[in-house]
């Protein structure tokens, strides 16, 4: 049996630098993750949180790889809801490729897969992330092509 | 086992009347659906076809047209490598209106057994909705299709 999984791909006219930088700049993350930032330095073995507006602690967890512009894998757990904490740790990876034929911007343009699985059973975790994901990346998506984001609350 | 089942949200900023008019509108199709064009009368029962350069590429019937909320019709790929060996599956584009964007479903299911069309969709719809998402935020499609380049040199 497979483990609760949540696999998500989005193409994005971007550079794998540009997208490196909107997945670990907090200012950045900001920006398309509805107000959440991000601490962390995002090298390996150090620790990572997601914070709210106000201070309180979203997610949190550990950098587990960090290879610039190609792969940050990240180990998570949900820190505010009782019931989605309680199933314990997950590991999401981000992965950055190149695709293959973008014309109008010279080439350039990614392939990002996120795939966020759980360590133990259960399926609130993996449902919660499956709503979330698609959100933060639309946005992620409309601000790096056009400069806004998509989703406004 | 249970039977495949691909679903795919995505956000876009945009109207649900633009949303269903690119996904039923011969030219939009074809330019962010990487050279596929649509055609149909767009009626339940009607037929539904995509040509590329002339060829049909996939054909289907309309299950239901209920616009801008709801897009059903059968999926039969008559390109290769599924030339239409298998019985059509389903595709479902649902379609709802959040603030100033829209919640964009897609639900792609009735695979035939052990069926090869799901791999094929599987990695097809990310890409061809990332396509429909910079079509209408930016009026720009976001790439070609790499692997049509492929066809055609191993074509020559």
């Amino acid at each position: 049996m497979s483990k609760p999984k949540f696999v998500y791909v989005t193409y994005i006219r971007t550079t794998p630098e540009q997208l490196w930088a909107a997945l670990t700049d907090p200012q950045t993350i900001r920006k398309y993750w509805f107000g959440i930032t991000a601490e962390s330095d995002f090298k390996p073995g150090s620790s990572w949180c997601l914070k709210f507006d106000d201070g309180r602690v979203a997610d949190s967890g550990e950098i587990l790889e960090a290879e610039p512009q190609r792969r940050l894998v990240i180990r998570w757990r949900n820190e505010f809801k009782p019931e989605v904490k309680a199933e314990g740790w997950s590991r999401c990876t981000m992965q950055i490729e190149t695709a293959d034929y973008y014309p109008d911007v010279g080439g350039k343009a990614v392939k990002l897969t996120i795939s966020h699985e759980l360590e133990g059973e259960g399926t609130k975790f993996v449902e919660a992330v499956s709503g979330g994901w698609p959100k933060v990346l639309s946005n992620l998506k409309s601000l790096l092509e056009t400069g806004d984001i998509a989703f406004k609350n | 086992m249970s039977k495949p089942i691909f679903v795919y949200t995505i956000y876009i900023a945009s109207t649900p009347e633009k949303v269903f008019k690119a996904l039923t509108d011969k030219d939009a199709t074809e330019k962010f659906w990487f050279g596929h064009a649509a055609t149909s009368d767009w009626r339940a029962g009607s037929p539904i076809e995509f040509h590329r350069e002339g060829k049909l590429t996939l054909r289907g019937k309309i299950l239901e047209n209920d616009p801008p909320r709801r897009l059903s019709y059968t999926f039969q790929p008559m390109h290769p490598p599924h030339n239409g060996s298998e019985p059509p599956s389903r595709v479902v584009f649902d379609l709802e209106q959040q603030k100033n964007q829209v919640k964009l479903t897609v639900t792609h299911d009735d695979f035939a057994e052990g069926s090869k069309v799901f791999e094929g969709i599987s990695n097809g719809w990310p890409l061809v909705l990332s396509s429909l998402k910079s079509y209408l935020e930016m009026d720009r499609v976001v790439l070609h299709a790499p692997w049509y380049e492929k066809q055609e040199a191993a074509a020559s």
